[in-house]
């Protein structure tokens, strides 16, 4: 991972990010950042009414039609310029426990969103009747909602990778 | 007392103190501001493209509002709460950045946009709260709201970039020329030319 890393910091868009760092970075990462919180906006609507504690005006299959396609969107903002940060600064990003852990956790969070719009969209009237009543149901929105704390957690720690002192492969290098 | 005296003594508090030495705690507490943050700007949107009818045009804006803002403002006082933890740990330093003052401005501006919609459109809700957007001056304080947020976002970032933790060791001298931080070298404020872990 060091060497494709240290390979990838040598490709032309890298140095090109490299050579204007000192504008180019802040300004991807104050996107990236903004993407985050279209996704955990958009996510917390979707929570929250599962949970019962906003949104009860609309439908779920409403709020989700809302929000759906924003969270989706979004997620493409954070992939793209997630994927510019790693181009821009390989070994910072790609030699850490905090990035494949947040990779990881991006999987897990993703999967649980298309997974629930798409037997949303399959078994919407027992959804809307039943299952959204569900105590297991409610503690999946609650976990959702956590996974995508962790993964903003374990972003901000990419800069920190250090706190996992010797599980982290930065500090070894 | 001016005011660098009451931002060292923030300094040397042992909360601040309890912070800076500790490994984990400032990355925890810089997480905690992003959650808080992710949470504020989001549900603003929401709000704003409400406002601007490009999106949750059928809903009613005052049954949005009350579901949604309650948990704007207490999303608003984890990140605040964070903010002046982080603050209190390198205040003379973020005093002096051009980007924190901005970012300082920006909030106070925030909130006076919020005022001018109480004052306009928000005395007249009932007879646009179906309606798809708000009146115009409704749709003028949303699409400044979203101005201001984004930039927010983007100088708090800079703050990131242009302040280093590492400077609290090395305080830069009294009489520190604005200029300094925004040209981006250290080494003039007499301190280690140290590296935020954002520039690594």
């Amino acid at each position: 991972m060091k060497q494709f890393a240290e390979w990838l910091s040598t490709t032309f868009l890298s140095v090109f990010i490299q050579k204007h760092n000192s504008w180019v970075i802040p300004a991807i990462q104050s996107i990236h950042i903004v993407g985050i919180g279209v996704v955990l906006g958009s996510v917390f609507m979707i929570d929250l009414r599962v949970l019962g504690l906003a949104g009860m005006d609309q439908t779920l299959r409403q709020i989700t039609t809302r929000f759906g396609p924003w969270l989706t969107a979004a997620l493409c903002v954070l992939l793209a310029t997630g994927a510019l940060m790693v181009i821009g600064e390989p070994v910072r990003e790609l030699v850490t426990l905090s990035f494949w852990l947040k990779m990881f956790f991006v999987a897990v969070g993703t999967l649980i969103a298309a997974i629930f719009q798409i037997t949303l969209r399959k078994h919407e009237q027992q959804w809307e009747e039943t299952l959204v009543n569900r105590r297991s149901i409610k503690c999946l929105a609650v976990l959702t909602f956590l996974i995508w704390v962790c993964i903003i957690i374990l972003g901000r720690l990419i800069a920190y990778d250090h706190v996992w002192g010797s599980w982290s492969p930065a500090t070894k290098a | 007392m001016d005011i660098v005296a009451f931002l060292k003594s923030l300094e040397a508090s042992g909360l601040a103190t309890r912070i800076r030495d500790s490994l984990w705690l400032f990355p925890l507490i810089e997480s905690t501001h992003v959650i808080g943050l992710a949470l504020v700007f989001g549900t603003i949107v929401i709000i704003d493209l409400r406002l601007l009818g490009i999106a949750s045009t059928q809903r009613s804006f005052k049954r949005m509002a009350s579901d949604i803002l309650k948990w704007t403002w207490a999303a608003f006082a984890l990140t605040a709460m964070t903010g002046t933890l982080m603050f209190s740990t390198n205040a003379v330093v973020y005093y002096h950045n051009f980007f924190f003052r901005t970012k300082m401005l920006l909030l106070v501006l925030s909130g006076i946009n919020m005022l001018i919609f109480e004052l306009t459109a928000g005395r007249t809700i009932h007879s646009w709260d179906k309606a798809p957007s708000a009146p115009p001056a409704g749709k003028t304080v949303a699409a400044a709201s979203l101005v201001m947020w984004i930039s927010i976002i983007v100088m708090g970032r800079l703050i990131g970039f242009t302040t280093t933790r590492a400077a609290v060791l090395a305080p830069p001298p009294t009489g520190v020329n604005f200029d300094d931080f925004l040209q981006g070298t250290p080494d003039k404020r007499g301190g280690t030319p140290a590296v935020h872990p954002d520039k690594k």
